[in-house]
This record gives C-alpha cells, sequence and structure tokens, in this order.
C-alpha cells in the first residue's frame, strides 16, 4: 500500500485545516459546469472541485481525492464513483472521528 | 303504652304447646357460667301472670349482650321448646324477636308451678337446703313483705334470685341445662360461618365458602399402582375475588359432578384443605380444597351479583416480550387472522389440530395464539368465521400458556378458557380502539423474529463471545446477532431429499427415502412420489474479527447464504456432475459478511455436551445502519 501521499478523510468544515494538503472527501454531485463539479459535502455544505473530470459519467456520489486550494475548493486528481447510495451521515462521522479522537489510528 | 302480653303463654308453654309464638315479657336476665359448657342466659319470662325460666339458645346469647335483651323487654318467641328433664319442665328459646326493648314490669306475675309437680323437696340439690321452705309456697300475688324475709338467705349456689320489688317466688331450683343431644347446638348443625376464599387455610375450623364456579375440569380417568380412579376438578370465586381450585377424586365426583355448572354459585363446606399443586393449578391461591364424602355443595339458585363471573388479569401484549417461558397469563385482543387447522403428530404419537391466529391490542404488537385440540374445531371455527365476514373479533384468553420458540406465542392448555366479544370494559375499550385506529395500523409481531432496520433490539455479540461467556449452557437456548462472513461450506452434504406434500399450509419435509430406482417414500404422509424436494443442511464456518464458530443453516437461510437454491446446486453437482462450477460458486459465497441470528445451545450428543449453533435468519449487511451501530459503540468506547 502506497503511504507516500496519504489523503485526508475531509469533509467541507475541515477543508480549511488542510490547505495545500492532499485530502479525500465524498460529495454528491449537483451539477457539472465547464472544467468544475459543484457537490455538496457530507456535512451539507458546498464543494468546489477543479481539474478536468474523468472520461467516465459521474455517479451521484463521488470521491474526490486532490488537494485542497482554499475552504471550499479542491483541485482533483482522482475521481472515484461511489455510486447513487451512500450514507452521508456515516461518512460524516468518519471524518470528525478520523480528525478528532482517533487521528492517531489514520496516516 | 299497654302491651298485651299473651294470655296464659306460660302454662301453655309448659303444658307443651310450642307452636304458638306468645309475647312475653323478660323479667330478669341471669348469665350461668359453668366451666362445662359455654355461658349461657336463663331468662324469667313471664305473660302477666305466671313467669317461668328459661335457657336462652347460645346462639341468641348476642341478644343479651347488645342489649337487645333486657329487663323489661317485650318478646316474642318464634322456636322454643319444653321438655321434662327430671322431673322439671326445661324451656329453652331457640329464636325470638324482641318487640319492645324497653317497658315496665306488666302486671304481677307469680312463678308458675305446674299442679302435678311432685314434691319439691326431692329433686332439690343440697344448695337448696339453705332456703327455708316457707320460700317454696305459692303466695298470693298482693303481698309484697311476705317474702322478703324469705329471702335473706341467698342460697349459694342456687340459682335463683333476689327480686326485692315485686313479689316473686323462687322456682324449685333448676340443675343446669342438660340437653342431651337435643338442642340443635349439640349435634353442631349451625351452619358454618362463610368466609372469604382469602381466609382459607388447613387450620382454619368449620368454614363455608360461597362462590361461582368459574371453570368445569373435564372428568379423567387415571390409573395408577393404587388401581383405576377419576377425578375432576372445578374453579371458585368468590364476592372478595379469591380464587381457589376444588377436586374431587372416585365417589365424590359421582356425587358433584353433574350438580356443578360453569357461572353457578355454590355454598361449600366441610372439604379438607391441601396444598396447591402448582403444575396443574394456576390460580393465585397456596392451597386446594380437596373434596370428601362429608363435603356440602349447596347451590344457590338466586344470582348473587356480588360475585363477579370471571377475574382477568390482562397482560397488554408488549409486555408479554418480557414474560418468561412457561408462565400462565390472560390476554385480550382483536383477531386479526385466523389461519386453518392442521394435524399435528405429537411426541406421543397422537395425532391433534393445532390453529394459529394473530392477536393485536392497544400497544402496537400482535401476538400469535395457538390453538391446540378441540380450540382448533370450536372457537377456532367460530374465530374463522367472523374473521372471513370481516369482523373482528375481541378475544379474551384465560389461562394461554406463554412459549418462546420463535419469539414469544401462545399456546391454550386444558384449562384454557376463551371468551368471545365479552363484555368487560377492557374489551369495550380496545373495541374502540380498533375502530379508530387499530384496524388500520400496523403492528409489530413479538411472535415472529422480525429485526427492524436499524434498530437492534436483540443482542449483537462477537464470535469470541459465545465461548467467553458461555453462551448455549443454560436451559433456554441463547439468541444473539453476530456481522459474520462464511469462511467455509461443507459441500459432502450440503442438502437432503425432502417430502414436497403438504400437510396444512406447511411442507412436511420430511426426510424421504429412495423406494425402489426413481421413487421416494414418504414415512409421515405414507405416500410414494417421482419427484422429491431438496433443502439445505449447511454445515459452515462463520468468522468475524474475534473468532470463528460451527453454524447449521436450514433452507431459507441456506438459501440466502448460498445465493442458490438447494436444487440447482444439487443438480449442478450429482447430475451434470459439473465441478468445476459448483465448486465456483462455492468459492464465490466465501467471505460474504452477513448479520446472522444465531440460536445457541448445548446439547448432549452420545456422552458428551456439544454446542450446537443454528442460523435462525441470515440477512445481507445494510451497511447503513451497520455503520451507525459500529459508530455508536465507538462512542462508547471512546468514554472510557
Amino acid at each position: 500500500m502506497d503511504t507516500s501521499n496519504p489523503a485526508v478523510f475531509v469533509n467541507a468544515e475541515l477543508l480549511q485545516f488542510y490547505v495545500g494538503r492532499r485530502v479525500r472527501a465524498v460529495m454528491q454531485v449537483v451539477r457539472s459546469e465547464g472544467g468544475v463539479v459543484i457537490g455538496k459535502s457530507t456535512d451539507e455544505k458546498q464543494l468546489v472541485v477543479k481539474g478536468p473530470p474523468p472520461p467516465a459519467p459521474l455517479t451521484n456520489f463521488v470521491e474526490v481525492i486532490g488537494i485542497v486550494d482554499n475552504d471550499r475548493s479542491i483541485r482533483a486528481e482522482i475521481w472515484t464513483n461511489f455510486g447513487n447510495v451512500i450514507d452521508m451521515f456515516s461518512y460524516n462521522k468518519l471524518c470528525q472521528l478520523a480528525n478528532g479522537e482517533f487521528k492517531h489510528l489514520f496516516v | 303504652m299497654p302491651v298485651n302480653l299473651t294470655a296464659h303463654a306460660i302454662p301453655a308453654i309448659v303444658a307443651g304447646d310450642v307452636n304458638s309464638k306468645p309475647l312475653l315479657q323478660v323479667l330478669e336476665i341471669k348469665l350461668i357460667s359453668n366451666s362445662k359448657q359455654q355461658e349461657r342466659y336463663r331468662l324469667l319470662l313471664s305473660d302477666a301472670v305466671s313467669s317461668q325460666h328459661a335457657m336462652l339458645a347460645t346462639q341468641l346469647n348476642d341478644r343479651v349482650t347488645t342489649g337487645h335483651v333486657k329487663k323489661g323487654s317485650i318478646v316474642q318467641l318464634i322456636e322454643y321448646i319444653c321438655s321434662p328433664i327430671q322431673n322439671r319442665k326445661i324451656v329453652v328459646v331457640l329464636n325470638m324477636e324482641t318487640i319492645i326493648p324497653e317497658c315496665e314490669i306488666i302486671g304481677n306475675p307469680i312463678s308458675f308451678v305446674e299442679s302435678d309437680l311432685p314434691s319439691q323437696g326431692g329433686s332439690l340439690s343440697n344448695t337448696m337446703q339453705n332456703l327455708s321452705k316457707s320460700s317454696y309456697y305459692q303466695l298470693p300475688p298482693q303481698n309484697t313483705s311476705y317474702n322478703v324475709e324469705n329471702f335473706q338467705l341467698p342460697p349459694k349456689n342456687a340459682s335463683s334470685y333476689v327480686q326485692n320489688s315485686r313479689p316473686t317466688v323462687q322456682t324449685a331450683y333448676k340443675p343446669p341445662p342438660v340437653y342431651k343431644g337435643q338442642g340443635a347446638i349439640l349435634r353442631n348443625e349451625a351452619p358454618s360461618r362463610v368466609i372469604p376464599i382469602s381466609a382459607l387455610n388447613p387450620y382454619q375450623g368449620r368454614w363455608a365458602i360461597k362462590a361461582r364456579v368459574t371453570a368445569k375440569g373435564d372428568l379423567r380417568r387415571y390409573n395408577n399402582a393404587r388401581g383405576d380412579g377419576k377425578v375432576f376438578s372445578f374453579d371458585l370465586l368468590d364476592s372478595e375475588g379469591g380464587e381457589i381450585r376444588v377436586t374431587c377424586f372416585n365417589a365424590v365426583v359421582d356425587r358433584f359432578y353433574d350438580a356443578i355448572e360453569v357461572g353457578r354459585v355454590y355454598l361449600i363446606s366441610k372439604g379438607s384443605l391441601k396444598p396447591a399443586q402448582k403444575n396443574f393449578n394456576h390460580l393465585k391461591n397456596d392451597w386446594e380444597i380437596l373434596l370428601e364424602s362429608t363435603s356440602t355443595v349447596e347451590l344457590f339458585p338466586e344470582e348473587d351479583g356480588s360475585i363477579p363471573k370471571q377475574q382477568f388479569s390482562f397482560k397488554p401484549i408488549n409486555d408479554i416480550e418480557n414474560v418468561d417461558n412457561n408462565s400462565i397469563l390472560d390476554v385480550i385482543g382483536v383477531v386479526t387472522s385466523v389461519n386453518p387447522s392442521v394435524p399435528i403428530l405429537r411426541k406421543n404419537g397422537m395425532e391433534t389440530q393445532k390453529r394459529i391466529l394473530n392477536l393485536k391490542d392497544w400497544t402496537g404488537r400482535s401476538v400469535e395464539l395457538t390453538l391446540w385440540g378441540e380450540f382448533c374445531n370450536k372457537e377456532g371455527k367460530n374465530l374463522q368465521e367472523m374473521v372471513d365476514a370481516g369482523l373482528f373479533p375481541i378475544l379474551a384468553v384465560k389461562a394461554g400458556k406463554v412459549n418462546d420458540f420463535s419469539g414469544k406465542s401462545i399456546g391454550t392448555i386444558s384449562a384454557t378458557q376463551f371468551f368471545i366479544n365479552p363484555d368487560f370494559p377492557e374489551a369495550r375499550s380496545l373495541r374502540e380502539w380498533f375502530d379508530r385506529v387499530g384496524k388500520d395500523s400496523a403492528s409489530l409481531s413479538i411472535s415472529k423474529d422480525i429485526i427492524p432496520g436499524g434498530s437492534k433490539n436483540d443482542v449483537r455479540k462477537t464470535l469470541s463471545q459465545i465461548k467467553d461467556e458461555g453462551l448455549g449452557r443454560s436451559d433456554k437456548p441463547d439468541w444473539i446477532t453476530v456481522r459474520a462472513a462464511v469462511s467455509f461450506i461443507k459441500t459432502d452434504s450440503f442438502c437432503y431429499t425432502a417430502c414436497p406434500l403438504k400437510i396444512g399450509e406447511r411442507q412436511c419435509n420430511k426426510k424421504v427415502t429412495k423406494s425402489g430406482n426413481s421413487r421416494w417414500q414418504c414415512d409421515r404422509c405414507n405416500q410414494e412420489f417421482d419427484e422429491c424436494d431438496y433443502r439445505f443442511l449447511l454445515q459452515a464456518q462463520i468468522l468475524d474479527h474475534t473468532g470463528i464458530a460451527w453454524v447449521t443453516a436450514f433452507q431459507e437461510t441456506g438459501e440466502e447464504i448460498m445465493g442458490f437454491s438447494a436444487k440447482e446446486l444439487y443438480l449442478l453437482k450429482h447430475e451434470q456432475e459439473d465441478d468445476e462450477k459448483f465448486i465456483g460458486i462455492i468459492k464465490s459465497r466465501l467471505f460474504n459478511e452477513f448479520v446472522l441470528r444465531l440460536k445457541i445451545k448445548e446439547e448432549l450428543y452420545g456422552d458428551e455436551q456439544r454446542l450446537k449453533i443454528t442460523v435462525a435468519k441470515a440477512d445481507k449487511v445494510d451497511y447503513s445502519s451497520e455503520c451507525k451501530y459500529v459508530l455508536d459503540l465507538i462512542s462508547k468506547f471512546g468514554r472510557q
């Protein structure tokens, strides 16, 4: 497993702490325009993801791995389709725990 | 105000007339105590002309003690006797009524002496010798002072007394009354006091209870070491709500079996009290009554409104979930569905009928009620017709038995009673609820293991906990839920050949044997057929992050785990003999995670105890709810 470039589990709220760092976030795709995808984060905030979307069509929920631009946008490197059904709440909780109590468990 | 006492009443009584109900006046009352007998009162009764002593029957003692009868009272004798004892006439008053409690002495009565009385000297006791003879002379009524002197020497033991203000003569001394088995009191025929059932105990003296028959058992014949016998029991309820069972054996059965009717009120007395047999007797009483040849059972023809017809303590269905297995309870609910009867083979080889119906109540829960035997045919049929017609009857069940085979359900026993659409307040409020809300509302069944999505009302464990906590070792099986993956499936015999015929609503499913070359035979249905059914009997190993366990999965759970029907797999392996494909399928099913509900019980196999784990339900993992569950665990973990 390649741990050289770990991505932190984040939601919109946590983005601000990781500006310039590599993160991963799950979001619900709201719309795609030009080279930008607007999505809703797991804690109900708007996310702007820059960078070319993958050629394949995006499903409802997508995981984006990339570098944080500012506290609302990510420059995407990897897109992963997460399907159409996901438990946003659980993911959100995961983000909170991974960055809070159990930070030590994560790379 | 002047009252006319019955003229010549005293002579008449002494002469033997005990049928007139004379009006007399009580001149004196004296308490006679004899260490051998009870306290007795002796009255001096007068008809205004003559006076005569009379003994008061002890059951009337309270009349004197409460002051109903006192000196000067005008009374009417209702029941009385006059018996000659030792040349004296002894009068005993058995029943009388006080007409006027207080009155001045009427007339100038003198002691009545029968004309043909033999000489009084001979029958006097020693104590009388203190009196001078002149006191026995009959004196004319008018003399007053004359007698006073004679009374200055009061005799010691004589039951006589002094009256200072009016002239009376001592009657001849009467020895303490000897009844020689004549008075009602001696024969102890006085009615026993009615006491509440709750006060009954074996140390109670004569008792009587007045109660209504709430249940009448069947006449049962038995055979034991002592020979043949017959027995029957019935249950009683009294006005205080006390209940007790009454049992009769052999000859006593003949006396009472026909006389006892459910719903009638009886007065029962002279039975013996024995400890209640809790196995058969579910009434709330430590004792039960055994009737014997000397017992009495008397029917009360009139209705006694103070005694209720039945006593119930209904348990709401949601509480039944927490009740112990095999306990007896009452329940009331609306019948929402009735299934047809199915014949069932019992352990002793006898066949009986079984019918399932569903009861729903205002707690939002429903429970399965299993009818056995006769209940299927009578009440069961009745209820089915009602439900089919669209009516949803209210059913009250008394003495149903809780069974925890799959969830909690209630079954009938011999003592169970059904009341369809009864007239109780609970029934009425239940009907109201149902008509308004209940009939459209869904209800959760406590009889089926429905595990709702997110809410885990069952116990979650890990596989290592099975061993650590020694699950399955107690009398009842342990039910747990685990999230585990299947790590190995035994492929040698993963299914068996089953009988496809239906018995009622269920498939027979008994293992069938080959008969001939291509046909199958079922022993239970006693039939042969060409095609048999294939049902899963999987032995698999499951594992989670803590450990492993071996489990058995039957048809439904087998299908869930395998993803294919048993028949398909069987054909694939044995007829098409496509091993590769078969193994491929098996492999693909490994390491699939499921949420499994397990039944764990230790059972004796030959000599050793083995832990038997059955998969009762296999569900695909719902990750969302699993996440929530785990998150919950994490939050609890974090707070350590």
